[in-house]
């Protein structure tokens, strides 16, 4: 396991490069969920004020 | 900017008065005005609006100038250390200064309608835009080209280099001109554009600074910057053919 | 008949409901590939021969090159099909793309340095590779910028159309001339592996990671897409009704 963590000696440059893909893969999941989720959000708050807007 | 003299005079009313009778003349036919006078009035008059106002002229150079001195400032008064570097500093001052003079390209036009009626007077805007692109180089980009040999010398460059340097920064700097047309037609509309103007047109004009910094190195070194050179024309080549219908498009845009 | 099918494409309500139900098509298989990449590469897959388990950094590099470069590539050609015909639901796309690909531009970057940085002995060089990557980042910036100038969407879609296709021109010409430039100086470039051929326990989960990421670029789209139509679309009547849960 030891061995595995390691990673021959590059541990310090292979972890942290997986590390920062991996958190770019889960910023752009919460963003694009949350970008949805305040779209709707708006859409109903424009439905509620006033049925069709020009 | 004052507006321009008595409508006689001003080649843009000329334009705008040929259009109105050649509209009266059957559709379809040849107009009075072909596309190629039309670019070469238009040239004309930015040439003599700007030759107006001679102090703004001289700002890019200027800057050009102060921007060269600050390399030397800044790293070593040795010319051996600076003329491994000379082209690279005489390019990126020349980018910064053409971005610089970039600005007004468009902008006076836009604010007093004049690009408008360009873009209305159903002569295609593309040439018409070529031909202030023209009139943008010939006011910045040739003065740098010929600046550029007192820069680089200053930096360490051998008199026996100034054909090279002058050849290299005038043919380079007519796709700077080029591709800066696009970026001000882009944030035509835009307060303070200066930033998002430099963002965006500086990566695209990489290219132009590899292939043209390396034809001035190879000048100031003596050996022979055809291979630089023709790659550097190959890009003005593309610029010329797509940039001013890029910027003509983002003109129209800006002007809905 | 065709060009109904394309029409009906093109329609907001259509592309919510359809964007929405397509979703987990993309995204779960995107999980399962990107998870056995994962152990494919960072468990299965043998030592390289020159760069030992430094090189396993590959599987993250080179799926985030891959992205930043596809990503590009879609958001110019949604801009110019937005530009060309018109259609809303393009540039909706284009819109979509651009954080996307800024954020695996970044990543490429920082993997790339990281990959480097032990043989190099530094956190950066200009690698040709490297420097078109820091290059597209810019224009990524450039085309965000572009957009968040303007007030008016219809605008702001329009005129940044433009600069993606002028940009996704200049891509080729940007990565050649870079690639040029760095040949002059005979840097040589270390991101590349010891073997001669990358036997198959190495290949595979690197195909893997790639397909994986591709597909989900296609279901964050699918997710940001939906939500740029809703707010492009002032009309409320398909609204209400996709809207009610």
């Amino acid at each position: 396991m030891s061995a595995f963590l390691d990673m021959g000696g590059y541990a310090a440059y292979v972890w942290p490069s997986y590390a920062v893909t991996l958190a770019v893969i889960a910023l752009n999941i919460v963003w694009a969920q949350r970008l949805l989720k305040r779209s709707r959000k708006e859409a109903l708050r424009r439905l509620t004020i006033g049925g069709t807007e020009a | 900017m004052s507006n321009s003299g008595a409508i006689g005079q001003d080649p843009a009313a000329r334009v705008r008065a040929h259009e109105t009778s050649a509209a009266r003349t059957r559709n379809g036919g040849e107009s009075s005005v072909s596309a190629l006078t039309a670019a070469r009035l238009i040239l004309a008059r930015d040439l003599k609006l700007a030759f107006r106002k001679r102090s703004q002229l001289v700002q890019p150079l200027a800057f050009f100038a102060i921007v060269t001195t600050l390399f030397p400032l800044g790293v070593s008064p040795e010319l051996s250390r600076l003329r491994p570097m000379a082209a690279g500093v005489v390019w990126a001052a020349a980018l910064l200064s053409s971005l610089l003079a970039l600005e007004l390209l468009f902008r006076d036009d836009a604010q007093d309608g004049t690009l408008e009626q360009y873009a209305l007077s159903g002569r295609s805007l593309t040439w018409l835009l070529a031909a202030k692109t023209a009139a943008h180089w010939l006011l910045t980009g040739l003065p740098l080209a010929l600046m550029a040999p007192l820069a680089g010398m200053a930096l360490g460059a051998p008199p026996a280099a100034v054909p090279g340097i002058i050849a290299s920064v005038a043919v380079g700097t007519v796709a700077l001109s080029l591709i800066g047309s696009i970026g001000a037609g882009l944030t035509l509309g835009i307060r303070r554009s200066g930033a998002l103007l430099s963002l965006l047109t500086l990566p695209l004009e990489i290219p132009v600074l590899i292939f043209g910094a390396r034809a001035t190195e190879l000048a100031i070194g003596g050996a022979a910057y055809g291979v630089p050179l023709q790659l550097l024309a190959a890009l003005a080549v593309l610029g010329l053919t797509l940039a001013p219908l890029a910027a003509s498009a983002a003109v129209r845009i800006n002007l809905e | 008949m065709a060009w109904t099918w394309f029409h009906r494409l093109a329609s907001p309500p259509h592309i919510y409901r359809v964007a929405g139900r397509l979703t987990p098509w993309l995204a779960w298989p995107a999980a399962a590939l990107i998870v056995a990449g994962l152990i494919g590469g960072l468990v299965l897959a043998p030592p390289d021969y020159q760069q030992g388990d430094g090189y396993r950094i590959i599987y993250v590099h080179a799926p985030s090159a891959w992205m930043s470069l596809l990503v590009y590539s879609t958001m110019a050609v949604a801009a110019a099909i937005g530009l060309i015909w018109r259609m809303k639901v393009a540039h909706a796309v284009a819109a979509s793309c651009a954080p996307i690909g800024a954020s695996f531009t970044f990543a490429a970057l920082v993997t790339g340095s990281l990959w480097g940085a032990p043989m190099w002995g530094t956190y950066w060089q200009w690698d040709p590779r490297l420097t078109s990557e820091l290059i597209l980042l810019f224009l990524y910036f450039g085309y965000m910028g572009l957009r968040s100038a303007f007030d008016d969407v219809q605008r702001a879609d329009r005129v940044s159309a433009v600069l993606a296709v002028v940009g996704v021109v200049n891509v080729p010409i940007i990565h050649y001339s870079v690639t040029w430039w760095n040949s002059l100086h005979q840097a040589p470039s270390v991101m590349r592996l010891g073997e001669p051929t990358m036997p198959p326990s190495m290949l595979v989960p690197l195909l893997m990671m790639l397909l994986g990421f591709t597909l989900f670029f296609g279901a964050l789209l699918l997710v940001r897409v939906r939500g740029e139509v809703l707010s492009r679309e002032r009309t409320a009547s398909w609204i209400r009704e996709a809207l009610q849960p």
